[in-house]
C-alpha cells in the first residue's frame, strides 16, 4: 500500500524535474490499475468503450498534472480525478455508474501484486500455464465465462474450476514477479 | 490510438507549472479589488466614511463581507486541486453566517416596529443590489476563468464559491459608499445581491469548470 504511494510520488516527483521517462513509467504503472477499474465497473460496456474510458482518464490525468500538490500523498489526488473522469465518461455513455469512494481507493490501494485484470492481457504469460490452467484463465477472465460454464465443459466441478483458476493466477503472478527480478 | 502510445506522446511533453493556490487567491482578489477601487473612483466612498467608522455597525457593514471573502476565497482556490471530499472545509462559512444572523437579530430586537424596515424603498434597493451586482459581475467572471485551470471535482460548488468571494468582495468595497447602516437593511440586502451572484456563479461553474 505504501509501496503505490513512495514508488509513484517519486516517479511523478522526478517527472515533475523534467524526466519524461520517470512520467512514462508512472503512466505505465497506473494503467493497468485503472482498466481494472474502468473493466470493473463497466461490464454492461463493450471492450473497446473500456480502452476509451481508460485513455480519457489517463489524458485528463496528464491534462491536470499541474494540480498535484508536490507536498501531499499522490493516491488520494490520483483516485479524486479517476473517479471524476470515470464517472463523467458512463455518464456520458449513458450507464451511470456508483463509485464510492471506499471502493476506489480499494481498487488503488490492492496489494501491489499483478491483479488478474493486468494480467488479462498478457497472453504470453497465458502460453507459459499448461493447457488446461490456459483454457480456464482464458474463459474466465478472457472471455468472461462463469467457472460453472468452464467446468461443464471441461467436466469440472465448479469449484475444481475456481482452484484451478486462483493458481493459475497465483502462477502467473509468479512469473510476473520472477521477470520483474 | 492504443493506449500504450497514447502513454509515449504524452510522457514526450514538457512538464507543466505546478499549480499555486496562492497565486490563484491573489489574482481574484486583485482583480475584485480593482473593481472596488474603480467603483469608489467614480461614486467616491460616502462623505462621512470616516465618522461613520466609530460605529459597531458600519464597521461590521464593511468587516463581515471582508471576512466573508476571505473564507470563501481560500475554499475556492483549494477547490482547483481535485478534491474526495470537495465539501470538506465548508463549516467554516459558519461563522460569518452566524454573525450576519446575530447582527440582523439584534438589531431588529433593539429597534423600534416602525424603524425596522423604514429604509426600504425602491430606490435604495435598487441601488443596493444593482451597484453590488454591477461590481460583481467582471471579478466573478474573472474568478471561473482562473479556477479553469485547476480541476474542481465539484465544478458547481466551485463556481458558487468563486462567486460568493468575488460579490462579498465587491460588498466590502461598495459598503463604503452606503449610506444604510441598518443591519436589517444590509444584512438582508447585501446577502440578497451576494445570493444572486453565488448562485449564477454555480450555474456558470457547472458548465465552465468541467473537465
Amino acid at each position: 500500500m505504501t509501496n503505490r504511494e513512495t514508488e509513484w510520488s517519486a516517479l511523478l516527483q522526478a517527472a515533475d524535474a523534467g524526466d519524461g521517462r520517470a512520467y512514462a513509467r508512472f503512466l505505465h504503472a497506473i494503467t493497468p490499475v485503472l482498466r481494472g477499474i474502468v473493466r470493473a465497473r463497466g461490464r454492461n460496456l463493450a471492450p473497446d468503450d473500456h480502452e476509451d474510458i481508460l485513455q480519457e482518464v489517463l489524458l485528463a490525468i496528464h491534462a491536470k498534472r499541474h494540480t498535484r500538490d508536490a507536498a501531499a500523498p499522490v493516491l488520494p489526488w490520483l483516485y479524486a480525478i479517476a473517479r471524476h473522469k470515470v464517472v463523467d465518461a458512463f455518464r456520458r455513455r449513458g450507464t451511470a455508474v456508483h463509485l464510492p469512494i471506499e471502493d476506489l481507493a480499494e481498487d488503488l490501494l490492492a496489494d501491489p501484486d499483478p491483479d488478474l485484470l493486468a494480467l488479462r492481457d498478457s497472453n504470453r504469460l497465458i502460453g507459459q500455464l499448461d493447457p488446461r490452467a490456459a483454457q480456464i484463465v482464458r474463459a474466465v477472465s478472457i472471455e468472461g465465462e462463469t467457472p460453472a460454464e468452464v467446468g461443464g465443459r471441461l467436466g469440472m466441478t465448479d469449484g475444481a474450476v475456481r482452484v484451478a483458476l486462483h493458481r493459475a493466477l497465483q502462477r502467473m503472478a509468479a512469473l510476473v514477479k520472477g521477470e520483474d527480478r | 490510438m492504443k493506449t500504450d502510445d497514447l502513454i509515449a506522446a504524452l510522457a514526450a511533453q514538457p512538464a507543466p507549472q505546478p499549480l499555486w493556490l496562492p497565486g490563484l487567491a491573489l489574482r481574484i482578489i486583485g482583480i475584485t479589488a480593482l473593481a472596488c477601487v474603480v467603483f469608489l473612483l467614480v461614486l467616491g466612498p460616502r462623505a462621512d466614511l470616516a465618522a461613520a467608522l466609530i460605529r459597531p455597525e458600519v464597521v461590521m457593514k464593511t468587516a463581515l463581507p471582508a471576512l466573508i471573502c476571505t473564507i470563501a476565497l481560500w475554499l475556492a482556490v483549494r477547490q482547483a486541486r481535485p478534491r474526495l471530499h470537495p465539501r470538506a472545509g465548508l463549516a467554516g462559512l459558519a461563522l460569518p453566517l452566524g454573525i450576519a444572523l446575530g447582527l440582523w437579530l439584534l438589531a431588529f430586537a433593539t429597534r423600534a416596529p416602525e424603524a425596522r424596515f423604514a429604509d426600504v424603498t425602491p430606490p435604495a434597493l435598487a441601488e443596493c443590489l444593482g451597484l453590488i451586482l454591477l461590481i460583481s459581475a467582471l471579478p466573478a467572471t474573472m474568478a471561473l476563468r482562473i479556477l479553469q485551470r485547476g480541476a474542481p471535482t465539484a465544478p458547481a460548488l466551485a463556481g458558487a464559491l468563486a462567486g460568493l468571494a468575488s460579490s462579498a468582495g465587491a460588498a466590502t468595497g461598495y459598503s463604503l459608499f452606503c449610506m444604510q447602516d441598518n443591519p436589517l437593511f444590509y444584512v438582508t440586502w447585501y446577502g440578497a445581491a451576494i445570493g444572486i451572484v453565488t448562485l449564477a456563479s454555480a450555474v456558470a461553474g457547472s458548465r465552465m469548470l468541467r473537465w
